[in-house]
């Protein structure tokens, strides 16, 4: 088996190895991870100089700063003398990281400060060659901020290309932005990495089966009458319901459908409506009756409209994920507000939530499934509604209804180039030796 | 007038017996020892920065400087009420909550029960819980935590009024901590 086999030309299969083989894994480190955006954080986690929140590039870890310089850094935590974390808290604020093995000390920006060893010597080593691991790429848009390892890599907003403007549907209708509240929760879970992101992007299709025990049946009706499935560029997507004009703010307004929201009461209710009732002008009419479900943004970013939580899927072994989660809430509510609107995410998602158990029950099952012996002749069907995703006059990309699994088609073929486009130089899997049936 | 050592009992009866309603999945009895304004919260701990000003003090170690409660401007992993743990226990005899069809089995330990401050109406207790988990087709689970509670004295029983569960993972590796605590 080659890695083009991994994924059929059309994507309507995908082989259960692509899901559980060490070997695929390396390829994903090299021909993905190292090579695109990948999300570290939200600049509201880092207001002021010295500010950090800890971070990963899959399984590296970063440190996500604000420089006295008031600019953004992010570097690789490891020391540079002997390789240990030189930053052992998951956030906080601090003039200096200190090695715990020899006291090596680095500035939030990632400079070395002090060698303590250093005035024992005669011969001083060169500090300024000596600094953590700079990511050489950091951007931000809409404040949030993403790395990439690959200096030659694109902008961020190309990158992000017309995912923007379903983000925007839901950043720009808040005046100040939005805000990440407080640490993120962060779990383990036996699975591969990229099954809770295909959920998120666009797999809304398990909802009324996986959830029937909690989702209502009217919430998954709107879902089928005005559900909607859109790849703007392959590997992100975003669903969402498109209201019909005139919908009453109850059944349209961001926020609504949370726990939050519905046990608030109506000082909860009437803040949202304010909300809902600037949203025309702030986004246009269209997108003022977007009612969103979940986005994914490629590779690993996910967000949740609906229950508001922006996720990350950081990979640890082609087996096991570290799922990382934050309630998002409106940066300028008043905190009472705010308290009440991180439950509409903590109710139903995170390690807690009372939708996610089944998630990452299916997660590790789905593992279990593709990890098996005598099976790898029948790959996973990823072919429902192929070929019926089409353009739309009002929304980028292509659009389907949700039921569509082309998201996953779009995902999975950018996917594969990406393997192959390393495995051709990588001494992982020569040329002359590609994978074989026999090797996976 | 009870004496502080029937009081103990009394209260360690019940919580024995409400560990066994919640083993035995007999969720909507448990739910009959909640009173219907309980806030039941699970604090997020987080591995934090220490704090240089304050070595040499017990402050700088503190639990509390690793929990983000309902207090603060962090994120809890549950702030929930009445509604939220009956639609747990409702999901419980459904069909189609698949992560327990079929269900988990579980054991619950309580300890350490210490009986913090007696008013007449309302007694705050410590204690501590091991829970065993094991869910079909998947790895054995020891879960580890304190609970922080207002009992409530009702008809010469108890109502749990308000409940802070404190876990005591630095990751969280357990496959969810929505259950009951």
């Amino acid at each position: 088996m080659n890695i083009s086999d991994l994924v059929s030309d059309d994507a309507a299969y995908v082989s259960r190895k692509a899901w559980t083989d060490q070997r695929v894994y390396e390829l994903e480190k090299k021909g993905i991870f190292a090579k695109v955006w990948l999300f570290l954080g939200h600049e509201s986690q880092i207001k002021k100089p010295g500010d950090f929140v800890q971070a990963y590039m899959c399984e590296t870890p970063i440190i996500l700063a604000r420089g006295e310089d008031h600019k953004i850094y992010a570097s690789i935590n490891s020391c540079s003398h002997r390789g240990l974390p030189v930053c052992r808290a998951d956030h906080g604020n601090t003039k200096r990281f200190l090695c715990p093995y020899h006291n090596w000390s680095y500035s939030v920006d990632g400079s070395l400060v002090a060698i303590p060893q250093e005035k024992l010597l005669t011969n001083k080593p060169d500090k300024s060659l000596l600094g953590l691991k700079a990511v050489p790429r950091v951007e931000s848009w809409r404040g949030m901020i993403f790395g990439c390892l690959d200096e030659s890599v694109e902008s961020l907003e190309s990158y992000l290309g017309d995912m923007r403007f379903y983000l925007d549907a839901f950043f720009e209708r808040f005046d100040d932005g939005i805000e990440f509240i407080g640490a993120p929760h962060r779990w383990t879970i036996n699975a591969n990495w990229k099954l809770p992101m295909e959920n998120q992007l666009g797999d809304v299709n398990h909802g009324p089966f996986l959830h029937s025990a909690v989702i209502p049946a009217e919430a998954n009706e709107e879902i089928f009458s005005v559900g909607w499935s859109a790849v703007p560029e392959p590997g992100h997507g975003a669903t969402f319901r498109l209201m019909p004009e005139g919908t009453e703010y109850a059944q349209v307004a961001w926020g609504m459908e949370g726990m939050g929201a519905i046990l608030g009461g109506a000082e909860i209710q009437e803040y949202l409506f304010e909300i809902q009732a600037k949203a025309a002008e702030r986004v246009g009419g269209i997108r003022s009756r977007m009612k969103g479900l979940t986005y994914g943004i490629y590779p690993n970013l996910s967000f949740l409209w609906s229950n508001t939580s922006f996720k990350v899927s950081h990979p640890r072994g082609p087996n096991k994920v570290e799922y990382w989660s934050w309630a998002v809430v409106p940066a300028d509510a008043p905190n009472a507000i705010k308290k009440i609107l991180r439950t509409n995410y903590s109710s139903f998602f995170g390690p807690g939530g009372i939708l996610e158990q089944e998630d990452s029950e299916a997660w590790m099952q789905q593992y279990l499934g593709s990890n098996i012996d005598f099976a790898d002749d029948k790959p996973y069907f990823y072919g429902l509604g192929l070929g019926e995703e089409k353009p739309h006059p009002d929304l980028p990309g292509m659009l389907s209804v949700t039921a569509n699994e082309y998201y996953a088609r779009a995902f999975f073929l950018r996917w594969r180039s990406a393997l192959e486009a390393v495995n051709d130089c990588c001494d992982l899997i020569t040329s002359t030796k590609q994978l074989s049936v026999d090797d996976l | 007038m009870i004496s502080d050592i029937e009081r103990q009992y009394a209260i360690e009866q019940f919580y024995y017996r409400e560990a066994r309603l919640l083993d035995g999945r007999q969720y909507q009895q448990w739910l009959s020892l909640v009173s219907e304004s309980i806030r039941y919260v699970m604090p997020a701990r987080v591995n934090a920065l220490v704090n240089n000003r304050q070595r040499g003090e017990e402050a700088m170690i503190a639990i509390d400087n690793e929990l983000e409660g309902s207090d603060g401007l962090g994120c809890p992993i549950r702030e929930e009420g009445y509604a939220h743990l009956f639609v747990r226990v409702d999901r419980a005899y459904k069909m189609n909550s698949w992560a327990d069809n079929p269900p988990a089995r579980t054991r619950r330990i309580i300890g350490n029960v210490e009986l913090l401050e007696c008013g007449d109406e309302s007694i705050r207790v410590r204690s501590n819980f091991h829970l065993f988990f094991s869910r079909p087709g998947s790895d054995n689970f020891i879960y580890s935590g304190q609970r922080n509670d207002q009992l409530l004295m009702i008809d010469g029983g108890f109502k749990i009024a308000d409940r802070e569960v404190i876990m005591d993972y630095a990751n969280i590796d357990v496959p969810t901590l929505g259950l009951i605590f």
